[in-house]
């Protein structure tokens, strides 16, 4: 039943986010580039989220190694990837014309996401590069604990570091932000989200089919004192 | 001396032994990275003020690109009978762990020493007033290279991607390290105070031996 509808609530939940970010009001200084604003900052929050699960997953997988754990753990961290791949690219067309550059080496939390970035591909490739699915499953866990140290630091760079990069709008005290702009960003987290939660439902399902594919392939005997088949038409 | 300290000692002298006689570090490693600072001056067009400005960001370079090589020496590498000799004999991880740090903290301190005149001569860099307070840093890279190194190097171990797989682990998470050395450096050169820096070096080294320790016997049975 999530099957289905999860992919689709998240297909109208983004569609609504995309109305809601194309007819809020345009900023004072950046104009209409704000709205890339609602996909960066979106995305931003969910890979956040993914890295987190991943790290939470792992843990759950050190301390019970259930399968279940590490799916959850590598599907999250897949999809963290890719919202921070999106994250930086946002960005970076939103800095263009605001900033006036793509990247600023000078600031910290430019360079501490694409870290980030750079901490879970080299997760995902340590993954890929295990065969034997404990030793993978072990392996990652404790490269999930340890890589998630980098959330809180690309969190808090921006008070950390005095750098280009704005601090942080929403706190828990107070909110610097027009009402129209903080709901279209709301929306869009939410929207987000919504994707977030279809795509690690989708990606642990296919996890598993991996795994019973790969446990059919490595099936010992049965196919392998079948007859053997001749070449005909010689 | 406890038998923990006497176990950590025994395999960084093991590592070193076998370092000497195998020479992969100081041998293959060192030279390759004492090439690669003469190297990049060549690909340059030559002027000597850039060479100048050039001489820390090669130093910060060479030392975690070629540091990772040693930390990740072949010749360091236990194969699963000899990691599992180690289990059976009782040889606490975490005392593993320290050992195998502590021989790498010693060739990484090699490699730095070794490329220090080397790239003062090549590169001819602006004096640094007191260089003797760079010592403290460049201790304190070292020692987090040489954790990430191990760490990085058990959890590729065994993998046949090892070689290209670890460096691609632990580079990222070496940043913090190679920042805390690089701006101590030019803190000194400004006459700067360099406490935030090392406060820096200090406390990724911590969380490195943190990370380390708690993750010391998972890793045993990831090699076993």
């Amino acid at each position: 039943m999530t099957k289905r509808i999860l992919p689709v609530l998240a297909g109208l939940a983004l569609v609504a986010a995309l109305a809601v970010a194309l007819s809020s009001p345009p900023d004072v200084l950046q104009g209409d580039f704000v709205r890339i604003l609602y996909i960066h900052v979106a995305n931003a929050w969910l890979a956040f989220l993914a890295f987190g699960v991943t790290a939470a997953a792992s843990i759950g997988w050190l301390v019970r190694k259930k399968p279940g754990y590490d799916r959850v753990a590598a599907s999250s961290a897949e999809i963290g990837v890719l919202f921070t791949a999106v994250t930086l690219f946002t960005g970076m067309i939103w800095g263009k014309p605001i900033w006036g550059t793509f990247w600023d080496w000078g600031d910290a939390r430019m360079a501490s996401t694409a870290l980030m970035f750079f901490v879970y591909l080299g997760y995902l490739a340590l993954r890929r590069a295990t065969p034997d699915r404990q030793a993978r499953a072990r392996r990652s866990a404790i490269l999930g604990v340890i890589a998630v140290v980098q959330v809180p630091l690309v969190y808090f760079s921006v008070t950390l570091w005095r750098t280009l990069h704005q601090g942080l709008t929403i706190r828990p005290d107070s909110v610097q932000m027009e009402p129209a702009m903080l709901v279209a960003l709301l929306v869009n987290v939410g929207a987000f989200s919504l994707l977030y939660l279809a795509l690690l439902t989708a990606r642990v399902r296919l996890a598993r089919l991996e795994e019973a594919a790969e446990a059919h392939e490595r099936a010992p005997a049965g196919r392998a004192v079948t007859a053997p088949r001749l070449e005909t038409g010689q | 001396m406890s038998s923990f300290w006497r176990q950590a000692l025994q395999v960084a002298k093991r590592d070193l032994l076998v370092e000497g006689r195998a020479g992969e570090g100081v041998g293959i490693v060192l030279p390759f990275g004492a090439l690669a600072v003469f190297v990049v001056p060549l690909a340059t067009s030559g002027s000597a003020s850039l060479l100048a400005d050039l001489a820390a960001p090669v130093y910060w370079l060479v030392t975690l690109l070629f540091g990772m090589q040693l930390a990740l020496r072949q010749t360091a590498t236990e194969t699963v009978p000899q990691r599992r000799l180690l289990v059976l004999l009782g040889l606490d991880p975490v005392a593993r762990f320290v050992g195998r740090t502590l021989s790498a903290w010693v060739l990484l301190i090699g490699l730095q020493l070794v490329l220090i005149p080397l790239v003062v001569l090549f590169y001819e860099p602006e004096p640094v007033p007191t260089p003797a307070l760079m010592l403290p840093a460049l201790a304190l890279y070292a020692l987090g290279l040489a954790m990430l190194g191990t760490l990085a190097g058990d959890l590729t171990v065994g993998l046949r991607t090892r070689t290209a797989l670890a460096p691609m682990l632990a580079a990222p998470l070496a940043v913090p390290l190679v920042m805390g050395a690089s701006q101590s450096l030019i803190s000194i050169s400004r006459g700067e105070g360099i406490l935030t820096w090392t406060l820096l070096l200090v406390a990724t080294d911590l969380a490195l031996s943190v990370a380390g320790v708690v993750t010391a016997r998972p890793l045993e049975e990831t090699a076993t």
